[in-house]
C-alpha cells in the first residue's frame, strides 16, 4: 500500500527559509536516527491497546469512583441571551439528598478566576491575530458560572450537588432562575453587521473582537487590475460538533489535610487541564493532580478546559466530598465545544492562460459566546492559497461573538474550511475560462523544486510532491474509467459525479514536549510522555519509535500517559502534533540514553568509550566477547538507567494530498450514495501504516459527515439549537461509506529527525470539498451550479428545483 | 430519568390488575421509545409494568385468512417469521427495515402501534392492510385507531394483545429513511385486497399516518406506478421540519408510493 519513499528535493534559493532540523545541535547518538535501519518503524504493528479496550478493561473517566462520592447536575440556560436577575435555590436546597447549590455569585465570592483559555496559537510560525486596530483581543472571560448574563442556550448558571445523580438532576429542575430575555444573534454575518441589536459583550459593542489583515495589498491589487479573469465566491462552512462516543465526565476530590485536589477527567492533554484549572482555583499547579487515561473520542472537543471540570473541583472543596459529573448525550450536543462555522469570501485573479496571479480572502469566524480558541481562524488564514502557487494575496481575518456555544479547533482546525473555499473557487474558475479543472490545477500546483515554499501569506510549506499526489490519486480512483461508469449509471436513471480536491494543511500545535525513558532491570522500558491519545494508538506507535532507537523488541516498551503526578510537561494531542513532537523528543531522549548506556558499558568493562560497540541492546568491547545487555546495565549499582528530555520545536510541517469522491444520486429521492473514495496522503515518515490508515478512514468519515449530514441547526426565530440528539444530528455510518482506496505517500519532512508530518487530519481536510464537488458534478446536467452543505436530500431537491426555475426563466 | 418502580407482569390478567391498582402506571414493552423519553425527562411514570413476557401477547399464527401477530413480538421476530414472509412479504420487509439490529431485537409491534409515532413504520402497514387492533377488551379497526400524532383510540389502561392482518392479494412497501434517525422520512404501504387498493403513508403527515385516497383511486383496477406519476398529496397536510419541508415530502410521498407499487410482493427501502 505504501508508495515508494521520495526524498524532498531541496533547492537553495535566496527566499528559501531555513526550516531544516539542526543535526549539529542534536544530542549524541542522534545520527542513529538518520541511519537506522528501522525494524519496527514503518510496520503495521498490531495495536497494544486494543485488547484492553475490547475486553472492557479501558479506564474511562466515568469508570472511576471514590468513597463517599456525590454527584453534580447543571442548571442550564434555556435562553440564548438573557440577564440573570436572580436565582432562588431554596426549593432545590430543600429537596432530598441535596448538599449544595452554587451560582455565579458564589464563584465571584470565592474569588475563582476565568479559565485562561489562551486562544491565540503560540508558536513562532502561527499567523498572529489581533484586536481591530491592533493589540490583544478581548476574549470574554470564561467564569465557571456567569453572574451577569447567559450568552448561549445550555450555558450552566448553577450547579447542584446531591447524594445521587438522580437527586441532583431532580433538584436542578427546582432551581428558579429569574431571566430578562435579551436580543440574541446566531449567525456571524448578522453579528458583525455593524448594526446588530445583540451585543454579546459590552466590551465589544460591534461583536467583532479580532480583525487582522495579511498579505501584500499593493501587489494583490495590481495583479487583480491586470488579470484577464477574476472569479469570486462566498461560502459558509457551517457549525458541527464532535460527538465523541464517551460523553465528557469529571470526578474531583479535595483532600483538606494536604490541600491537594485530584481530578479524573478525560481530555486531550492532562497537563493543560492541570495548569488552567489551578489558575481558576487560584492554587499552585502542584496542588492539583489530573488523571486522564482512556479517552473515548476527542476530535478537538476535549482539548480545552470545561467549566464542569472546575465546578466539580470547587464543589468537592465546598461539600468536603468527591463530586462526580457525567454529561448526558443531550448536554454533549448542547455544550461540547463545537467546530467550524466560517464565512469566507474569496476571489482569484488569473492571466489569460489560467495562471493564478493573486487571491483575496475575507474570513469571518464565529467563536460563539466566548473565545476559547482562535486556532481555526489562524490555521485557515495561513492556508488560503491551498496547494497552488499564487504569488500575491490579501486576507482579512475576523472573529466575532454570537449567542451560540463556543467553537474550538475541530479535527483539522480551520483547514477543511479554506480547502473547501479554494477548491470550489478553482472549479468555478475552470468553468468560467472553459478549461479542464484538472489542467487548471496542474498549471498552478506548487512544484517540488519550489520547496520549501513560502506562500503569499507567509507560511512555509516544508516539502511535498503535490502533482504526483494528484496523479496517483487519479490512478487509484480510476479517473479515466469514469465516463463508462457514468454511462452505466445513467442507464439506471442515476446521476454520477466526481469531485477532486488537493489539500495542504499545517500541523503546528503546542511547541513543548517531554519524554522520560527508564530502563528497568526486569526487562521493561517505561516511557512517560505528555500527549493524550483518544484512539490514535500512541501506546503502539510510540513504542515502535523507542524500540527501534534502543534496539529492543517493541513489546518491552510501555507508554505512560495521563497522570500529571507522573507527566510534568506535555502539549497534549491536537493539530497533528503528537507523533512528530513525541517522536522527536523520544528520539532525543533515546539517543541520550544510548550514550549513557555506552558510558556505563565502558565503565563496567573499564575500557575507553570508543571501544564499546553496540548491536541491538547488546554492548560489546570491540574485538572481544565481553558483552553486557541494556537491561543488565540498568541493574548495575550505578543507579537507575533513565533520562528525561524536554524539547521545544516550532517549525510546522505541511501534510498534503489529493482525495477524490464519486457519488451516485437518485434524482427522484435526491439520495446521495458515495460509491468511490480514493486518497493519497503525504504524512511524512509513516511509523505505523495500519494506524495511519485507520486515521485516514476515520478522518474521511468525519469530513464526509459534515459534507453530507452533520449540522448544528439553530432555529433563527428562537435561537434554540434544534439538532439535540441522534434523531436530528446525522452521523456518518459505516453503511453510508464505500471501502476507501487510501494510500500513503512518504515525503520525508526536513523539519524533524524522523521526517514526520502528520496523519490524523488529512482524511478530513479535503473531504468537504470532494463530496460537494462530486455532487455538483452529478447535478451539473440539471443546471445546478451551487449548493450548500450538508448535502441532504432536501437540499439537493431544492437545488434541482431552483436550477429548473432558472432554466425556465432563461427560456421565457 | 425520574425515579420509578418496575413490575414484571406474568400474565395479561396480572398486568391489568397492576395497572388498576398502581398510581401513574405505564406499560413497558421493548422500552425503545418509552425509556429514551423518560431519560429525557419528558415522561415520568411512577410505575412501569413490563408486558414484554406476557404469553397472551406472544406468537404469530394464521386464523382463517387473518395473520395474527402478538403485540409483544419483536420486529426481528416478525422479519424472521417464515409465515409472515409467505403471507405478507412486504410486512416482513418492513419489520426488517426498522432501526438497527439491536432495536429490532427489543422493540415490539404493539409498542410501535400504541405509540403511533408519525415516522414509525408499522402504522403504515396496519392502516393499509385494514388490520384490526385486538385489545384486552375489543377489536378496533385500523381506520378508527390512529388519531393523530402519538394519539390512538386506546383508552386508559387498554392493552394491545395482538394485531390481526387480513392477508391481501399483494402488498408493497416503499421507504426513504431519514439520514439522521433512520425512521421514515416518507414511506408508503400499498396493498390490494378484494380488488381494492389501499395506500397508507407514514413519515410525512402532519397528523401522522394517513390514507392517500387520491392515489388509491388512481391505482384502482390497475396498480401501476405510472398512474400516479404526477400525483402528489397536498403540502398543507404534510410535516415540515429541518430534514424535509412539506413540498419535498410531497415529492417523496409520490416517489415512495410509486416504488411500493413497483415492488408489490416486496419492498424498496433506501
Ligand atoms: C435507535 C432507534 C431506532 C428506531 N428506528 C425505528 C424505525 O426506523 N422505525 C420505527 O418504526 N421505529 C423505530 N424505532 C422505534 C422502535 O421501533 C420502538 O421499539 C417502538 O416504536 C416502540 O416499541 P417498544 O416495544 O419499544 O415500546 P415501548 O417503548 O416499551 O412503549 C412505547 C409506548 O407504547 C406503550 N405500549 C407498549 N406496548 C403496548 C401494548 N401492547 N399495548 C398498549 N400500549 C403499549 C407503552 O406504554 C409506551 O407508551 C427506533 C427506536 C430506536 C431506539
Amino acid at each position: 500500500m505504501t508508495r515508494a519513499k521520495t526524498s524532498a528535493v531541496r533547492k537553495a534559493s535566496d527566499s528559501a527559509p531555513d526550516i531544516a532540523w539542526r543535526w549539529d545541535d542534536a544530542p549524541p547518538d542522534m545520527d542513529y536516527v538518520r541511519e537506522a535501519l528501522f525494524r519496527h518503524i514503518g510496520k503495521p504493528v498490531a495495536r497494544k491497546e486494543d485488547k484492553r479496550l475490547l475486553t472492557g478493561k479501558g479506564r474511562f473517566t466515568d469508570d472511576f469512583n471514590l468513597p463517599g462520592q456525590t454527584y453534580a447536575a447543571m442548571v442550564r440556560s434555556p435562553h440564548p441571551h438573557a440577564r440573570i436577575l436572580g436565582i432562588d435555590a431554596s426549593a432545590a436546597l430543600a429537596a432530598p439528598g441535596v448538599l449544595a447549590v452554587l451560582t455565579g455569585v458564589d464563584v465571584l465570592a470565592d474569588g475563582l478566576g476565568p479559565i485562561p483559555h489562551n486562544p491565540l496559537p503560540k508558536t513562532n510560525f502561527d499567523m498572529k491575530l489581533s484586536a481591530p486596530g491592533g493589540g490583544a483581543p478581548f476574549i470574554g472571560p470564561h467564569l465557571l458560572l456567569p453572574a451577569d448574563k447567559v450568552r448561549h442556550v445550555g450555558e450552566a448558571v448553577a450547579v447542584v450537588v446531591a447524594e445521587s445523580a438522580a437527586q441532583a438532576m431532580d433538584a436542578a429542575e427546582l432551581v428558579d432562575v429569574d431571566y430578562e430575555e435579551l436580543d440574541f444573534v446566531i449567525d456571524a454575518l448578522d453579528a458583525a453587521s455593524g448594526s446588530c441589536p445583540s451585543v454579546v459583550w459590552d466590551e465589544v459593542p460591534d461583536n467583532v473582537f479580532v480583525e487582522t489583515h495579511f498579505g501584500d495589498r499593493e501587489a494583490t491589487d495590481a495583479a487583480f487590475a491586470r488579470a484577464a479573469h477574476v472569479v469570486e465566491a462566498s461560502f459558509h462552512i457551517d457549525r458541527v460538533t464532535g460527538v465523541p462516543m464517551e460523553p465528557r465526565a469529571a470526578l474531583a476530590a479535595f483532600d483538606a489535610e494536604s490541600g491537594k485536589y485530584t481530578l479524573y477527567a478525560g481530555s486531550g492533554g492532562a497537563v493543560r487541564q492541570k495548569n488552567e484549572l489551578a489558575e481558576v482555583l487560584g492554587i499552585e499547579p502542584k496542588s492539583l493532580r489530573v488523571l486522564s487515561f482512556d479517552v473515548g473520542g476527542n476530535f478537538g472537543t476535549r482539548n480545552r478546559t470545561y467549566v464542569e471540570f472546575g465546578l466539580t473541583l470547587w464543589a468537592s472543596r465546598r461539600v468536603g466530598r468527591p463530586v462526580k459529573y457525567t454529561a448526558t448525550r443531550s448536554e454533549a450536543f448542547l455544550t461540547d465545544y463545537q467546530g467550524r462555522d466560517l464565512h469566507t469570501t474569496v476571489a482569484l485573479a488569473m492571466d489569460a492562460e489560467g495562471r493564478f496571479l493573486a487571491m483575496r480572502a475575507d474570513n469571518l469566524s464565529n467563536v460563539g459566546a466566548r473565545c476559547v480558541s482562535l486556532s481555526p481562524l489562524s490555521k485557515g488564514s495561513g492556508l488560503i492559497t491551498g496547494s497552488y502557487d499564487i504569488p500575491a494575496a490579501t486576507l482579512r481575518s475576523r472573529a466575532v461573538f454570537t449567542n451560540t456555544m463556543c467553537t474550538q479547533a475541530y479535527r483539522s482546525s480551520g483547514r477543511p474550511e479554506v480547502t473547501y473555499a479554494i477548491e470550489r473557487l478553482v472549479e468555478i474558475a475552470a468553468k468560467q475560462i472553459g478549461m479542464d479543472p484538472i489542467e487548471l490545477r496542474r498549471r498552478n500546483m506548487i512544484a517540488p523544486d519550489r520547496m520549501p515554499y513560502r506562500n503569499a501569506v507567509g507560511q512555509v510549506y516544508d516539502s511535498g510532491t503535490y502533482e504526483t499526489n494528484m496523479d496517483q490519486a487519479m490512478a487509484l480512483f480510476d479517473w479515466d474509467g469514469f465516463a463508462a461508469r457514468r454511462e452505466e449509471a445513467t442507464a439506471r436513471g442515476m446521476l454520477l459525479g466526481r469531485g477532486l480536491a488537493n489539500y495542504v494543511e499545517s500541523s503546528i500545535g503546542s511547541p513543548r514536549e517531554r519524554a522520560e525513558i527508564t530502563v528497568l532491570p526486569d526487562g521493561r522500558i517505561e516511557v512517560v510522555i505528555g500527549t493524550q491519545p483518544s484512539g490514535q494508538g500512541h501506546e503502539t506507535s510510540f513504542a515502535q519509535v523507542v524500540a527501534d532507537m534502543l534496539g529492543v523488541p517493541v513489546e518491552t516498551v510501555t507508554i505512560i500517559i495521563g497522570d500529571t503526578d507522573v507527566v510534568s510537561v506535555g502539549g497534549g494531542s491536537h493539530s497533528g502534533r503528537s507523533m512528530r513532537h513525541a517522536g522527536t523528543v523520544m528520539a532525543m531522549a533515546s539517543s541520550e540514553l544510548l550514550a549513557e548506556a555506552r558510558r556505563r558499558a565502558a565503565e563496567h568493562f573499564d575500557v575507553a568509550l570508543d571501544r564499546i560497540e553496540r548491536d541491538g541492546d547488546q554492548y560489546r568491547v570491540a574485538g572481544t566477547n565481553h558483552t553486557v545487555g541494556l537491561f543488565e546495565l540498568a541493574a548495575l549499582p550505578s543507579g537507575p538507567l533513565a533520562v528525561a528530555r524536554t524539547n521545544e520545536m516550532h517549525t510546522p510541517v505541511f501534510p498534503n494530498g489529493t482525495a477524490i469522491c464519486e457519488v451516485e444520486i437518485d434524482p427522484e429521492l435526491c439520495h446521495v450514495e458515495i460509491t468511490r473514495y480514493a486518497t493519497i496522503d503525504d504524512v511524512g515518515r509513516c511509523i505505523n501504516p495500519m494506524i495511519v490508515h485507520g486515521q485516514t478512514h476515520g478522518g474521511i468519515a468525519q469530513g464526509v459527515g459534515q459534507a453530507m449530514w452533520e449540522l448544528c441547526v439553530t432555529d433563527p426565530d428562537s435561537g434554540q439549537p434544534l439538532a439535540g440528539s441522534f434523531m436530528d444530528y446525522g452521523m456518518p455510518r459505516a453503511d453510508n461509506l464505500p471501502s476507501f482506496d487510501a494510500e500513503i505517500a512518504e515525503v520525508i519532512s526536513p523539519t524533524n529527525p524522523l521526517g514526520i508530518k502528520a496523519g490524523g487530519e488529512g482524511g478530513t481536510t479535503p473531504a468537504l470539498a470532494t463530496v460537494t464537488l462530486a455532487v455538483l458534478d452529478a447535478l451539473a446536467p440539471l443546471g445546478v451550479t451551487d449548493i450548500k452543505m450538508p448535502l441532504t436530500p432536501n437540499t439537493i431537491w431544492r437545488a434541482i428545483g431552483e436550477a429548473r426555475q432558472q432554466e425556465k426563466g432563461v427560456m421565457e | 430519568m425520574y425515579a420509578f418502580d418496575y413490575h414484571r407482569a406474568r400474565s395479561l390478567e396480572e398486568a391489568l390488575k397492576l395497572f388498576a391498582t398502581l398510581d401513574e402506571a405505564t406499560f413497558l414493552a421493548g422500552g425503545h421509545t418509552l425509556l429514551p423519553t423518560m431519560k429525557n425527562r419528558l415522561a415520568a411514570p411512577e410505575n412501569l409494568i413490563d408486558i414484554s413476557a406476557l404469553p397472551e401477547l406472544s406468537g404469530i399464527g394464521m386464523q382463517g385468512g387473518v395473520l395474527r401477530i402478538g403485540a409483544a413480538m419483536t420486529h426481528h421476530a416478525v422479519a424472521a417469521s417464515s409465515l409472515v414472509a409467505e403471507t405478507i412479504p412486504a410486512l416482513a420487509a418492513l419489520a426488517g427495515s426498522i432501526g438497527d439490529v439491536q432495536v429490532r431485537h427489543v422493540g415490539t409491534m404493539g409498542g410501535s402501534v400504541a405509540n403511533n409515532d408519525p415516522a414509525a413504520d408499522y402504522p403504515a402497514a396496519v392502516l393499509s392492510l385494514g388490520a384490526e387492533i385486538e385489545t384486552d377488551r375489543r377489536r378496533i379497526p385500523a381506520d378508527d385507531f390512529f388519531q393523530g400524532l402519538y394519539a390512538t383510540a386506546l383508552e386508559e389502561g387498554e392493552l394491545i394483545v395482538a394485531i390481526r392482518f387480513p392477508v391481501p392479494e399483494t402488498a408493497g412497501y416503499g421507504k426513504y429513511r431519514n439520514p439522521a434517525s433512520r425512521y421514515a422520512l416518507a414511506a408508503s404501504f400499498v396493498s390490494i385486497r378484494d380488488g381494492a387498493v389501499r395506500v397508507a403513508v407514514t413519515g410525512a403527515g402532519k397528523n401522522g399516518v394517513f390514507r392517500w385516497e387520491a392515489a388509491e383511486q388512481a391505482l384502482m383496477g390497475h396498480c401501476s406506478a405510472s398512474r400516479i406519476a404526477d400525483l402528489r398529496p397536498e403540502s398543507d397536510a404534510l410535516l415540515s421540519d429541518m430534514h424535509a419541508d412539506a413540498a419535498f415530502r410531497a415529492n417523496l410521498v409520490n416517489v415512495v408510493t410509486r416504488r411500493a407499487a413497483e415492488h408489490l410482493g416486496g419492498a424498496s427501502i433506501v
